[in-house]
C-alpha cells in the first residue's frame, strides 16, 4: 500500500506540474513522467497488458506526437492571450465542483465498490496478456473488428488533412 | 495451466532500470566532477568555428513529419492488438486466424491507400 | 449486421474507386450501396430474437427504425452533393468514404447492446466528423470549426468514458441488460446502489448532452455548424443528431430506467435550458445558417422530452420527431446550398423576392419552416404533439407550458424567412435548380406533408 501512495503522490504532483509549467515542452516532458507513474499503477494492479500498452503507445508514440504538434506551432512569439482572472476563478470553481462530486461519490462507496476487491483478489491474473486475449477474441470480438474501421477512417482523414495539395500554378 | 504472474515479478526489471539510470547519471556526474574546466567566453559559445548563429531552433516545421508520425501511431495501435492474439495463437486456432486476418486486411487496405496516395513520398 | 458490413465495404470500395480515378462512378455506387444497406436493414423488421454477437448488438425494431432514418437521410444529402465536393477539393472519393464511415459508426450507435459498442460507435462517427468539418483546408472558419469540434468532442468523450468506467466499477458489466438487472435486484432487495453508479450516470448524461448539442454543453454547435461546408452541416444536424438521440434514449430508457427518479431532474433542467438558449438566441441571428444552428439546439430540447418522460410513446416520439426534423432540415439546407452557390450570401436578405422568381423552391422552404415551427398539417406538428402529450401523461404540465412558449418564440424567426421570400421585393435573377435538388426537395416535402396529414402511415411498433 505504501508503494501505491508514493506513486499516487507522484502522479498528482507531476500532473500539476504539467498544468503549471510555462514552457509547453516542459509540460510534455512532465506528462511523459505522469504516464510513467500510471504504468507503475497498472503493474501494481497486475494489469500487465495495460501497463505495456501504456508504456509503448502512450509514453512512446502519443507523446512524440504531442511534441510534433508543439513544433508545428510557432513558439517564439508570446502569442498566448492573457486570461482574465475572472475566467481563472470560474475555471477553478468549476473544477473544484467536479472534484467534490467525484470525491463524494468515492467516499460514500468506501473507496472500493463492494465486490470489486474480492474479484481482484480471487482472480489475480485478470489483466495478463494471455487471459485478456482470450476475452478479447471471444466476448469482445465485435468491438475489436469494428475498431479497425475507426483506425481506417482516422488513417484516411490524416492523409486527407495533412497531405499537401500540389501547388496550382 | 493459466498464466500467472504478480507485481513482484517486476522486481528484476526495476533493478535493471535502476542500474541503467544509475550508470548514465553516475558517469555524467563523475566526468563533470573530475574533468578540467575552463570557462571563457570563447569556450561557452555554441559553435567555436564556422558561420555565426542565426535565429533560434524553434521554427515551425513542415506538416509532412506529422503525417508520418500519426500514421506510425495508427499502426502502432494495430500492432498492440497482435500481442494478445499471438500469445493465444494455439488456443484460438483457425477461427482466431480468420478474425485477425479480417482486422489486418482492413488496415492493410488502408496501408495500400496510403502508398497509392503517395502520402509517404518525400517530394 | 449485414447493413453495417455493406456500408463498411462500400466505404472502402468508394475509397479505391477514387484511387483509380473513377470519379463518375462515385455517387451512383454510393447511393446503390446505401440502398442495399437500407434493404438489409428493413429485412430485420420484426425478426428480433434477442441480442446477437455475444450480446454486443441488438437489432430490435428500435435499431431498424433509426438505421432506416439515418440511411435514408444520408442518401438524400448525398444526392444533393452532386458536384458540391468537386468545388472544394480534388479528393472527392475521400469525402464520400468518410461520410460512409461515419454512417457505419452511427449504425453501431443506434443498435448497441454493450457500452463498448456505444463508445466505439460514437468514436467512429466523431472522428469522421472532425475530418469532415475541416475539409476546406484554406478556409479559416472551416479550420476553426474542425479544431473546436475536435477539442470539445474529445473532452466530452472523456466524460462519457469516465462514466462508463464508473458504472463498470459499480455493476461489473458493460452489458445494458446486466446493468439493468444489477439495478433492479439492488432496488428490490434494498441494497444500496454504489455512489459510483450515480456519478457514472451523471457523467454519461453530460457526455451524451455534449454529443447531441444540448445546453449548457452546446457552445461548440453554432461555430462548428457555421464553419463547416453546408452539406456537412446538413449531415451533422440531421443524421448525427438523430443517431445521438437514439443512443441517448436507448441508454436511458433501457439501461438506467430503474433510476428514473434520480436522473430525471438533471435531464429536465438540461431540457429547459436548451429550449430557452436555442430559441432566444436564434431570434437574434441575421444569418440563415447560424439561425439553423441555433434552431437545431432548440430542437434538441424538444427531443429531450422523450428522455424526460420515457413513456410508452418515447421511442415513437423521437422516431417521428427525427423524421420530421430531418426532412425539414434537409429542405432548408438544400435551399441554403442553392442560395450560397448563386448569390454567395446566406443572410435573410438574400431570400428577398424568392417567392416570385422561384415559386417551387419558395414553397418547399415554406413547408420546411412551417414544419420546423410546428404548425398543424406538417410533420413537425405531429412530432411536437406526440412529445407534448407524452410529457403531459407523465405529469410534466409546466414543462409543456414552457415548451409551448418556446414554440411560439420559434415561429418569429422561422417566419422571417417566409416573410422575406413572399413580402419583400428585390431585383433578382431566377435561381437555377438542378434536377437532383428538385428530386430531394420533392421527396422531403411529400414526406413532411404526408406525415402531417396521415401520421398513422408510420408504423408504431417500436
Amino acid at each position: 500500500m505504501a508503494v501505491f501512495y508514493l506513486v499516487a503522490f507522484l502522479s498528482i504532483f507531476f500532473s500539476l506540474l504539467v498544468i503549471f509549467s510555462k514552457n509547453p515542452v516542459h509540460s510534455v516532458i512532465y506528462l511523459i513522467i505522469t504516464f510513467f507513474t500510471f504504468t507503475i499503477h497498472y503493474v501494481l494492479l497486475n494489469a500487465q497488458f495495460l501497463a505495456i500498452v501504456n508504456f509503448i503507445v502512450y509514453m512512446g508514440a502519443i507523446m512524440v506526437l504531442f511534441l510534433y504538434v508543439l513544433m508545428l506551432l510557432d513558439l517564439n512569439v508570446n502569442s498566448e492571450p492573457v486570461k482574465s482572472s475572472l475566467m481563472k476563478i470560474a475555471g477553478i470553481v468549476a473544477g473544484m465542483c467536479l472534484l467534490v462530486t467525484l470525491a463524494g461519490a468515492l467516499k460514500g462507496s468506501g473507496f472500493l465498490p463492494a465486490g470489486a476487491h474480492e474479484e481482484v483478489v480471487q482472480r489475480p491474473n485478470l489483466g495478463l496478456v494471455k487471459n485478456l486475449g482470450q476475452v478479447l477474441f471471444h466476448d469482445f470480438l465485435l468491438p475489436f473488428e469494428v475498431s479497425s474501421l475507426l483506425l481506417l477512417s482516422a488513417m484516411v482523414g490524416a492523409v486527407l488533412l495533412a497531405k499537401r495539395e500540389p501547388r496550382e500554378i | 495451466m493459466e498464466a500467472q504472474s504478480t507485481a513482484i515479478n517486476y522486481l528484476p526489471i526495476i533493478f535493471q532500470i535502476l542500474v541503467a539510470l544509475g550508470f548514465a547519471v553516475g558517469t555524467m556526474a563523475v566526468t563533470h566532477m573530475i574533468g578540467p574546466k575552463r570557462k571563457t567566453s570563447d569556450k561557452l559559445t555554441p559553435f567555436e568555428a564556422g558561420i555565426k548563429v542565426v535565429g533560434n531552433a524553434r521554427q515551425p516545421f513542415s506538416v509532412k513529419y506529422f503525417l508520418v508520425a500519426i500514421l506510425f501511431v495508427l499502426f502502432d495501435v494495430e500492432v498492440i492488438f497482435m500481442y494478445p492474439w499471438a500469445v493465444n495463437f494455439r488456443e484460438l486456432g483457425s477461427t482466431g486466424m480468420i478474425e485477425m486476418f479480417i482486422f489486418m486486411g482492413t488496415l492493410l487496405l488502408g496501408f495500400f491507400y496510403i502508398i497509392k496516395k503517395k502520402a509517404l513520398d518525400w517530394d | 449486421m449485414n447493413a453495417l458490413i455493406t456500408i463498411s465495404v462500400l466505404a472502402v470500395l468508394v475509397l479505391y474507386l477514387g484511387l483509380y480515378k473513377a470519379n463518375k462512378a462515385l455517387l451512383p455506387v454510393t447511393l446503390l450501396g446505401l440502398a442495399v444497406a437500407l434493404f438489409f436493414t428493413i429485412n430485420h423488421w420484426n425478426v428480433f430474437t434477442g441480442p446477437t454477437f455475444n450480446d454486443m448488438m441488438s437489432y430490435d425494431n428500435f435499431a431498424v427504425a433509426f438505421s432506416g432514418i439515418t440511411i435514408t437521410s444520408t442518401m438524400l444529402i448525398l444526392l444533393l452533393s452532386k458536384g458540391y465536393f468537386e468545388k472544394i477539393s480534388d479528393h472527392v472519393a475521400e469525402y464520400y468514404s468518410i461520410i460512409l464511415f461515419s454512417l457505419a459508426g452511427i449504425l453501431v450507435m443506434v443498435s448497441y447492446h454493450n457500452m463498448t459498442m456505444l463508445f466505439i460507435g460514437i468514436e467512429i462517427m466523431s472522428v469522421s466528423l472532425y475530418i469532415l468539418a475541416g475539409i476546406r483546408k484554406q478556409d479559416f472558419a472551416s479550420n476553426e470549426a474542425a479544431l473546436k469540434y475536435f477539442l470539445m468532442g474529445a473532452f466530452s468523450t472523456g466524460f462519457l468514458l469516465f462514466g462508463v468506467a464508473l458504472i463498470y466499477g459499480a455493476a461489473h458489466s458493460f452489458d445494458l441488460e446486466a446493468i439493468k438487472m444489477h439495478l433492479e435486484t439492488n432496488l428490490q432487495t434494498g441494497q444500496a446502489i454504489s455512489p459510483l453508479f450515480y456519478t457514472g450516470v451523471v457523467l454519461m448524461a453530460v457526455g451524451m448532452a455534449f454529443k447531441v448539442g444540448a445546453a449548457p454543453f452546446h457552445f461548440w454547435t453554432p461555430d462548428v455548424y457555421e464553419g463547416s461546408p453546408s452539406l456537412i452541416t446538413a449531415f451533422m444536424s440531421t443524421v448525427v443528431k438523430t443517431a445521438g438521440f437514439a443512443a441517448f434514449l436507448r441508454l436511458f430508457a433501457t439501461c438506467f430506467y430503474p433510476l428514473h427518479d434520480f436522473w430525471m431532474p438533471v435531464i429536465l433542467v438540461i431540457t429547459i435550458i436548451t429550449l430557452f438558449a436555442g430559441n432566444i438566441t436564434a431570434l437574434y441571428q441575421n444569418n440563415f445558417k447560424r439561425m439553423l444552428a441555433w434552431s437545431s439546439i432548440s430542437h434538441a430540447g424538444y427531443m429531450l422530452f422523450a428522455i424526460v418522460s420515457l413513456g410508452s410513446e418515447a421511442s415513437y416520439g423521437v422516431f417521428v420527431y427525427a423524421i420530421a426534423y430531418s426532412a425539414a432540415s434537409i429542405i432548408a439546407f438544400a435551399g441554403l446550398v442553392l442560395m450560397q452557390a448563386n448569390t454567395g450570401s446566406d443572410s435573410f436578405d438574400s431570400f428577398n423576392g424568392l417567392g416570385r422568381k422561384n415559386p417551387f423552391l419558395a414553397f418547399t422552404l415554406t413547408v420546411a419552416m412551417l414544419s420546423l415551427a410546428g404548425i398543424p398539417l406538417t410533420a413537425g406538428f405531429i412530432g411536437k404533439f406526440i412529445m407534448f402529450s407524452n410529457a403531459l401523461s407523465s405529469m410534466h404540465t409546466w414543462l409543456v407550458v414552457l415548451a409551448v412558449i418556446n414554440a411560439v418564440i420559434s415561429i418569429f424567426y422561422y417566419f422571417r424567412v417566409i416573410v422575406a421570400m413572399y413580402f419583400k421585393d428585390a431585383e433578382r435573377a431566377e435561381l437555377e435548380i438542378p434536377l437532383n435538388f428538385k428530386v430531394v426537395l420533392a421527396i422531403s416535402v411529400v414526406a413532411t406533408i404526408l406525415i402531417g396529414i396521415w401520421p398513422a402511415f408510420l408504423p408504431n411498433v417500436i
